[in-house]
């Protein structure tokens, strides 16, 4: 079995984003894994995720992880992805200053958003920016 | 074969802090695993030498220092030479427990078994020595308890539970039912409100000597609940979620003797495990629509399939309330409540133990106090006082023929039991 997880961050290192799409059903599961989420098939092929999808809805903690308690506010929210799944990760473009910014900048959404591979304590990870 | 697998015996000590209850103080895990342990065999009437299997839960071996559960606790429980294993589908595990004992029981291969669970959520050793112990801060316990969430991909993408589990299915429900934010805020207060009437009345809940919300409100200087709600007293975890409405840790110890011949032992009421199904998914647990977790809807149906039982005939529900907005989107989901009107039920009150629909009435994981791997056996607990009438002040007094238990798992598992009132 080849190493699934190892080659997407080594993907998002060359600026690549790249999901598992399933030869049996279609669907797309990203980021990739051993099975297809939707169907459990093995036979997937790896493919370019077009790097657009959907800010559905965003907000931020007061007590974040611990690697990434230097780095609050975050705001951290639901992208559903232009080809399906959806994706947790860091919105850029949106005010998490306060709670009632949070509550404001909810009522815009949903918003299209784009992709960006960027660098977090030495790992590279996907966060989308809200257009 | 064994024909039943009924629910005897219940165990459970205050939920609190090994650092300064005085009921858990100065105790090991292997003491408190013991006495949650006894209490059911006792409540049971029987002896160690008569259980055939034991099974142990246990999340964080961090403050535990336990691997080999069954083995450290087999002296300690009186289960020397039995049989027994750790097992653990995080907080969900002893409600997942009474399921593995049905299938235990009901091969034959056992006739009673032991269910017990324990967490210690205040600290941690500060070496080696179990009974010198450092308190273990929030942000460190988490960073311990996000184990159980995707390592691979989610957590490092700036992974923020409040958000995930708290924030978003609150959202959720408010876009869906088309609430306004103060619709929803009072909503969320008004289920607060309950759980701490709940607690109030439960010697073993976290909260218990902090009194009502009301009480609490009054201590605090403010002039209202409402007013209280919306002080810094009660800042926003994560927009819309306020701190009031999550999970309170605690240590905690439970227990539960299930058997396959109730007629046997203590002259109690049994209460039989009637269905029961369990369902899993890594995160995330959902897609658009935070408030549909697939795996919750597949779980409550097949096990209500197996009970043989349909939603209108539950009598008192149970669900996961690490954060309160649970008890509105799940009630809806087991079919409990409308789809859509949980919010309403919570305001009228009707979730009380005297109300309409009771719905967590030990206090759940605010109230009650949240110690993972053992939280559900508090439910069990619960359930089977209720079923009994022993339930003092919290009482339900409507019949309680069918009860439905509903836990989460971090993250995320979901087992849902079904019990019926033996005979």
């Amino acid at each position: 079995m080849e190493p699934i997880v190892k080659k997407w961050y080594d993907g998002l290192a060359e600026g690549r984003i790249t999901g598992a799409k399933c030869l049996d059903c279609g669907a797309v599961t990203f980021p990739p894994m051993t099975v297809c989420r939707e169907c459990r098939s093995r036979h997937l092929e790896t493919i370019k995720m077009s790097g657009k999808g959907t800010v559905v809805m965003f907000s931020s903690t007061i007590l974040p992880a611990k690697p990434f308690a230097d780095l609050a506010p975050i705001p951290y929210g639901i992208v559903k992805t232009e080809e399906g799944p959806c994706l947790f990760t860091k919105i850029e473009g949106v005010d998490c200053s306060s709670p009632e910014a949070i509550g404001r900048e909810n009522e815009k959404l949903p918003a299209p958003a784009e992709a960006k591979v960027v660098n977090v304590k030495g790992l590279n990870i996907v966060v989308f920016k809200k257009l | 074969m064994n024909n039943r697998a009924s629910i005897i015996g219940v165990g459970s000590t205050k939920f609190g802090s090994v650092l300064e209850t005085p009921e858990l103080k100065d105790r090991t895990f292997q003491e408190l695993a013991a006495e949650a342990a006894f209490e059911a065999m006792d409540d049971a009437g029987v002896e160690p030498d008569k259980i055939d299997a034991f099974i142990v839960g246990n999340m964080l071996t961090h403050t535990s220092q336990i691997y080999s559960h069954s083995t450290v606790l087999s002296d300690w429980l009186g289960m020397r030479l039995k049989g027994g294993f750790h097992f653990d589908t995080a907080c969900s595990t002893t409600n997942t427990g009474l399921g593995i004992a049905w299938e235990m029981i009901m091969s034959g291969k056992c006739k009673n078994v032991l269910l017990v669970a324990g967490e210690i959520l205040s600290s941690a050793p500060k070496n080696v020595f179990p009974l010198d112990r450092k308190a273990v801060d929030a942000q460190t316990l988490w960073e311990w308890t996000d184990y159980g969430v995707d390592h691979v991909y989610a957590y490092h993408h700036f992974y923020d539970v409040a958000s995930a589990y708290g924030a978003f299915p609150t959202i959720g429900y408010m876009r869906k039912n088309k609430l306004t934010f103060e619709e929803m805020d009072k909503a969320m207060m008004e289920v607060n409100r309950t759980v701490r009437k709940h607690s109030s009345l439960n010697p073993k809940a976290l909260l218990y000597s902090k009194g009502t919300l009301e009480e609490e409100a009054k201590r605090e200087g403010f002039a209202s609940v409402d007013e209280y709600w919306k002080s810094a007293k009660n800042p926003f975890f994560a927009w819309p979620t306020r701190l009031f409405s999550a999970l309170n840790t605690a240590d905690g110890f439970t227990a539960s003797v299930i058997s396959a011949e109730p007629e046997k032992y203590a002259n109690k009421l049994p209460v039989d495990i009637a269905g029961f199904h369990w369902t899993t998914s890594n995160f995330p647990w959902y897609g658009e629509d935070p408030t549909d977790f697939p795996q919750d809807k597949l779980a409550f149906g097949e096990a209500y399939k197996m009970a043989n039982i349909k939603p209108e005939e539950i009598d008192y529900l149970y669900v996961h309330d690490c954060l309160q907005i649970y008890q509105l989107i799940l009630s809806e989901v087991a079919g409990y409540v409308p789809k859509g009107q949980a919010w309403k039920y919570a305001v009228d009150g009707k979730f009380g133990f005297d109300g309409e629909k009771p719905l967590n009435v030990s206090g759940g994981r605010h109230g009650g106090g949240h110690a993972f791997e053992a939280s559900a056996g508090f439910e069990t607990y619960e359930i089977v006082k209720q079923m009994r009438g022993e339930a003092g002040g919290r009482q339900i007094k409507s019949k309680l023929e069918v009860v439905v238990q509903h836990n989460h798992g971090y993250g995320m598992h979901t087992a849902v039991t079904v019990l019926k009132k033996g005979k």
